[in-house]
């Protein structure tokens, strides 16, 4: 058996531990693996092991650019949602700023500005996943804040592929960069429906010919002397392709990038020299002197200034924050830049150490902010840290001083629409609440009275002039905010909605006049349907053209976003 | 300070050359084996020479061997084996005692070699080769099978004889007969251990911690593997770990990485696992085969060609007559005899590390390990054949072979799902389904990816399958293609689609959707009912607003008292339901 099996299984031998405790504790997977990277780094030598790392990235960047969402791109520039290249300017500039203070050379700064700046897409978009519905407005702000980052990031690698910014390198890297795009455009259009037929229904052969093409497309980038992760982000968008003629393709690649990703964050902590155990003092305190300066960046000044520029492209304090709370963390792109630089001999170990040891630290801390990041605004929000302004509520909302005997909606969404039409139906005065700025205006044109805000704030319900109001029915599925009204001090009844059934429980409980749990009712209607037809009382085909219809009937009076 | 790294043009090559041979294979309807084999003798040194063996290379086709055995362990659950063990134990040896005359009277035979090499040569023929045997049998989907299982408890059984030679061997000569047979007994002593130490895992620590991690994808992956490396290192160490105490002796890797996942096969989420498993294998497995013409140059592997070619012609008809005396002397149907017999005629790959280590241990000269190379890649070659074709082959000579087989029926097989119902998900909208597709359909599948609702299903009588639905050998086991009824409460497309695809023209499908689009899609692929969640909230929602918006308390009261009773106890049918959700409806 050779060296390098020995160190591979060393390797997951090591890692297996701390992912167990990772789940155990609910912590994201990238920290735990390079915290065993630190231990396994004692054990092994990591050396061996880099060009493993390397597939590791690759294909990290492969998939990940064989899942991206063109048109999202569309999205993030019409919400103006921009605002994420101000955030890294900023921030990115404040983390240089700072190495330049502690003496840092000024290549060196220059990623420590990156590190400071980005923030993770796996544990991001993890969190987002496990926590939090993408259609909230917060979730929706951080996957934009996050996509362009990445976007950034890939440009970054181009850039500092030679691991430095001489006009002689920048200009045929961007020849080089974009003439892989190009050919990643061709390659999806023309031959990866070829690669298809000819694996026919195998999804060994299938799989086999991604991956070629993946080495092909890197082998192009590192002949075009620039960096490996641009050839697989190109070979990524080369094979981007509706994954359910591909299932057997798509779920095979993710079995192949976690093994080799496994091994790239594991190697990443091997490659850290630890302070204080291998170095002396001067330079451990050094060390830990920039590492605690980027988590601090991180973790702290980076949601704040995403906040601020946030609240001031419009969108109200709570959900700014709590979007913002998603980037609280040090990129992974920035771990392959950090490695990629420190191969050529573009980043000093120091340097290196600190941004991969803020980058463990700050996922984790990531994940906890996460948890508690609705405490984490309230207790600012109580401090005055965090202040939306109510003019702008104010400026925006529109509701008659007299009214009364009202029904306050909570959400512009499908619910939130079909309830102000039957109010209006019966000539009974409502507001609406939306705290989403992108349905701002349908809210406010279509709308009798509507009230632009966060119903977690007081001013909101002030304005919604509730203390006067009948009915408050929420069409929004969160416990936070279902706990809110139920705080109100008022005598309206009120109606809510929820997830799962013990939280309608306990919210009926709790006082709601009724939970709605759309689940629920879709079990009841999909018993009665499916007993009608087991019984012989509907053929099939009648089940289908009823439903069809009813379809319909639904896409005829529902607008085109909310479908 | 760490160097740059290159990524190295090798792998790349050989993916490239595998994966165009692959193509070719694929569209001439050969199996892909011969086709990576091919590319390796292409581009290896004995054609064009432009790849090398590397460190790379090495471990990544040291990986193809374990973990193909890894994911053979996961398919392995003890009580579908365990009937089988004995026969397999009588099968083997004498099998192997028979082998190694003939390959070594053949080797005799042939001019140019002696007693020693000719000894060499059919300690080294003995065994048939699992990376063929068991690649095979997973592409054909009958690792299970019967006559599948007898081939892979022959192959295991093979296996350990292979590690005690190679010890034996890499020990230099052996003074006498008692080191041998001290050897042996420190390898079975091993084995036994290592059996032991994994089934004791499955019974007493793994099924806490699995069922702890089942429910994220990555970490239940990379937890298996870690598992799995665990066992294959400490079986490639056991040396160092003996060396105290004054003992020489080996396991093989693939041994450690069976046993790995024999433990995890016991476990109720093994199906998951093994689809996770498998595209990691079938990549490294190929760069196995690739790389096994890799290490010679022409003039060596063609030193002995014909000779190679008459050992071989020799040599697999005598296998396939020595296993199937055999399997029928053991009371297997006809059938099985015949498949179990015909899946091991070849050379295995054990052959050729067995010659390697005689090689350099100083026994034998270069072109005999260049002549087995050439022997291992011909029979593998031409087996593949007859594996890829076995059951035509038996329907072909059923007549002639029931003529030479026993009348004895070893009972074997599973009962297999028809005209069933399939649920994806278990859920507040699929749970109230159940107990009527229970009474209509003798089988209800139940596939999820939550271990508590696995439990739950489990306590209730259904059948319940853990993993995503995503997964082709899931979707395999559910028998989605036979089902007479399917219910996805998954919203998401793809996984609806791949269900409509795959589903019966004459199954009645009933899905979830979130979006209009979507609905509409999922209509026009086939669906016959789409349930829409959010929609049905609104109507609801809308319809007790009027209701409450027009004072009309009772009904209202009723209404909202029936929806809260229908949380508390979910019964789908309560009576007082129908007459107050048709008024308010109307």
């Amino acid at each position: 058996m050779s060296e390098l099996l020995t160190a591979v299984s060393i390797l997951f031998i090591v890692a297996g531990p701390f992912l167990l405790v990772a789940s155990r504790f609910d912590l994201p997977m990238v920290p735990a693996l390079v915290l065993s990277g630190f231990v396994a780094g004692a054990i092994i030598d990591a050396d061996p092991l880099l060009e493993l790392a390397y597939y590791g990235i690759a294909l990290l960047v492969f998939t990940w650019a064989a899942r991206i969402d063109l048109t999202a791109i569309r999205t993030v520039i019409v919400d103006g949602e921009l605002a994420a290249l101000g955030q890294i300017l900023v921030v990115g500039s404040i983390g240089a700023g700072f190495g330049l203070a502690l003496g840092v050379s000024p290549t060196d700064t220059v990623y420590l500005g990156i590190a400071a700046a980005l923030s993770s897409t796996i544990v991001g978009t993890a969190l987002l996943q496990r926590g939090i519905d993408v259609n909230l407005v917060r979730g929706r702000l951080a996957q934009s804040i996050h996509f362009v980052q990445d976007l950034i990031a890939i440009v970054a690698v181009l850039l500092l592929g030679a691991g430095t910014l001489e006009a002689g390198y920048v200009g045929p890297a961007l020849a080089g960069g974009a003439a892989l795009l190009l050919a990643a455009v061709l390659v999806n259009r023309y031959l990866f429906d070829v690669i298809g037929q000819l694996a026919g229904d195998s999804d060994e052969l299938m799989i086999l010919g991604v991956v070629a093409l993946l080495a092909l497309f890197v082998g192009a980038a590192e002949f075009a002397g620039i960096s490996v992760v641009v050839g697989a982000f190109a070979a990524g968008l080369a094979i981007r392709h509706d994954p359910i003629e591909y299932l057997g393709l798509f779920n095979g690649l993710q079995s192949i990038r976690d093994f080799f990703v496994a091994i790239f964050f594991v190697t990443i902590g091997a490659l850290v020299v630890f302070p204080f155990v291998e170095l002396g003092w001067a330079a451990s305190v050094e060390k830990l002197l920039l590492a605690g300066g980027l988590v601090v960046l991180a973790a702290v000044v980076k949601p704040a200034v995403t906040t601020a520029i946030l609240i001031y492209r419009g969108h109200e304090a709570r959900s700014a924050t709590l979007a913002s709370l998603n980037t609280d963390q040090v990129s992974e792109f920035a771990l392959i830049i950090a490695i990629q630089a420190l191969m050529l001999g573009a980043l000093s170990q120091s340097v290196f150490d600190a941004i991969i040891l803020a980058a463990a630290v700050t996922m984790v801390t990531s994940s906890l902010t996460h948890r508690y990041s609705e405490e984490i605004y309230r207790m600012l929000a109580d401090r005055g840290v965090i202040t939306g302004s109510h003019d702008r509520i104010e400026k925006w909302s529109d509701v008659p001083d007299d009214i009364a005997d009202h029904v306050v909606i909570v959400g512009y969404g499908r619910q939130g629409r079909k309830l102000a039409e039957t109010c209006e139906e019966l000539g009974h005065p409502y507001v609406v609440i939306e705290n989403d700025p992108v349905h701002r205006e349908a809210v406010t044109s279509e709308c009798e009275a509507a009230v632009v805000g966060d119903a977690m704030e007081d001013y909101t319900w002030e304005m919604a002039n509730v203390d006067e109001a009948r009915l408050v029915v929420s069409t929004v599925d969160s416990q936070p905010v279902s706990r809110r009204i139920l705080s109100l001090d008022v005598s309206a009844d009120v109606t809510l909605r929820a997830g799962d059934r013990t939280t309608a429980l306990e919210l009926v409980d709790a006082g709601a006049l009724y939970v709605g749990h759309p689940d629920l009712l879709a079990g009841q209607q999909l018993a009665t349907q499916i007993r009608a037809v087991l019984d012989g009382d509907l053929t099939r085909e009648e089940l289908r053209n009823r439903q069809r219809s009813e379809l319909e009937r639904h896409a005829d009076h529902i607008p085109r976003h909310l479908q | 300070m760490v160097t740059e790294v290159a990524l190295t043009v090798d792998l790349a090559i050989i993916v490239l050359s595998a994966t165009l041979a692959g193509f070719v294979a694929k569209r001439t309807g050969q199996p892909t084996i011969i086709a990576y084999i091919l590319a390796g003798v292409v581009i290896g040194p004995a054609a064009l020479g432009i790849v090398e063996v590397s460190e790379l290379t090495d471990l990544l086709s040291e990986l193809g061997l374990a973990f193909l055995l890894f994911l053979l362990g996961i398919k392995m659950r003890l009580e579908e084996v365990q009937h089988v063990l004995s026969p397999i134990v009588k099968i083997s040896i004498p099998q192997m005692a028979a082998i190694f005359l003939a390959g070594m009277g053949v080797a005799l035979a042939l001019p140019p070699f002696g007693l020693v090499e000719s000894v060499i040569i059919g300690l080294a023929v003995m065994y048939s080769s699992t990376a063929v045997v068991i690649k095979m049998l997973n592409d054909k989907d009958e690792a299970t099978s019967l006559h599948g299982k007898i081939d892979v408890g022959v192959l295991l059984i093979q296996d350990i004889v292979v590690v005690i030679i190679l010890a034996v061997l890499a020990a230099g000569q052996p003074d006498d007969l008692a080191e041998v047979a001290t050897t042996l007994a420190v390898v079975l002593v091993l084995v036994a251990i290592i059996t032991v130490a994994a089934i004791g895992a499955s019974r007493s620590v793994l099924p806490t911690v699995f069922r702890r991690i089942a429910d994220d994808k990555e970490v239940f992956f990379l937890v298996a593997i870690a598992w799995a490396f665990l066992f294959v290192f400490v079986s490639d160490n056991v040396n160092l770990f003996l060396e105290p105490f004054g003992i020489e002796a080996y396991l093989s890797i693939e041994m450690g990485a069976f046993m790995a996942g024999l433990a995890l096969a016991q476990l109720p989420y093994s199906k998951e696992l093994q689809d996770r498993v498998n595209p990691l294998t079938d990549l490294f497995v190929m760069v196995f085969f690739v790389s096994v013409a890799l290490d010679l140059e022409a003039a060596q592997l063609l030193a002995h060609w014909q000779e190679a070619i008459i050992a071989g012609l020799v040599l697999m008809p005598v296998k396939f007559l020595v296993f199937f005396y055999l399997i029928d002397w053991q009371g297997f149907d006809s059938e099985t005899t015949f498949l179990g017999s015909i899946n091991m005629i070849q050379v295995s790959e054990f052959g050729i590390i067995v010659t390697a280590v005689a090689f350099e241990g100083g026994f034998i000269p270069a072109e005999v390990l260049g002549f087995m190379t050439l022997l291992a890649i011909f029979t593998m070659s031409v087996s593949v054949y007859f594996v890829e074709f076995n059951h035509a082959l038996y329907e072909r000579f059923e007549p002639t072979i029931n003529r030479w087989t026993g009348d004895d029926e070893f009972e074997g097989g599973k009962r297999e799902y028809r005209d069933h119902a399939v649920v994806i998900g278990y859920d507040e909208v699929t749970k109230n389904a159940l107990p009527l597709l229970a009474d209509h359909y003798e089988d209800v599948v139940v596939v999820d990816r939550t271990v508590e609702h696995i439990d739950t299903l489990e306590e209730k009588g259904y059948d319940a399958i853990f993993g995503d639905f995503r997964n082709a050998t899931i979707r395999k086991d559910a028998a989605v293609k036979k089902a007479d009824f399917l219910l996805s409460s998954s919203v998401e497309p793809v996984v609806n689609e791949a269900l409509l695809r795959d589903a019966d023209e004459d199954a009645m499908v009933f899905v979830e959707a979130k979006r209009i689009e979507h609905a509409r899609a999922l209509y026009d692929s086939g669906a016959h009912c789409v349930i829409m969640p959010p929609f049905l909230a609104a109507d609801r929602l809308a319809d007790y607003l009027r209701v409450y918006l027009e004072e009309e308390a009772d009904t209202l009261e009723e209404a909202i008292d029936s929806d809260v009773e229908l949380l508390e106890t979910p019964d789908p049918f309560p009576d007082t339901y129908d007459r107050l959700g048709g008024g308010l409806d109307e």
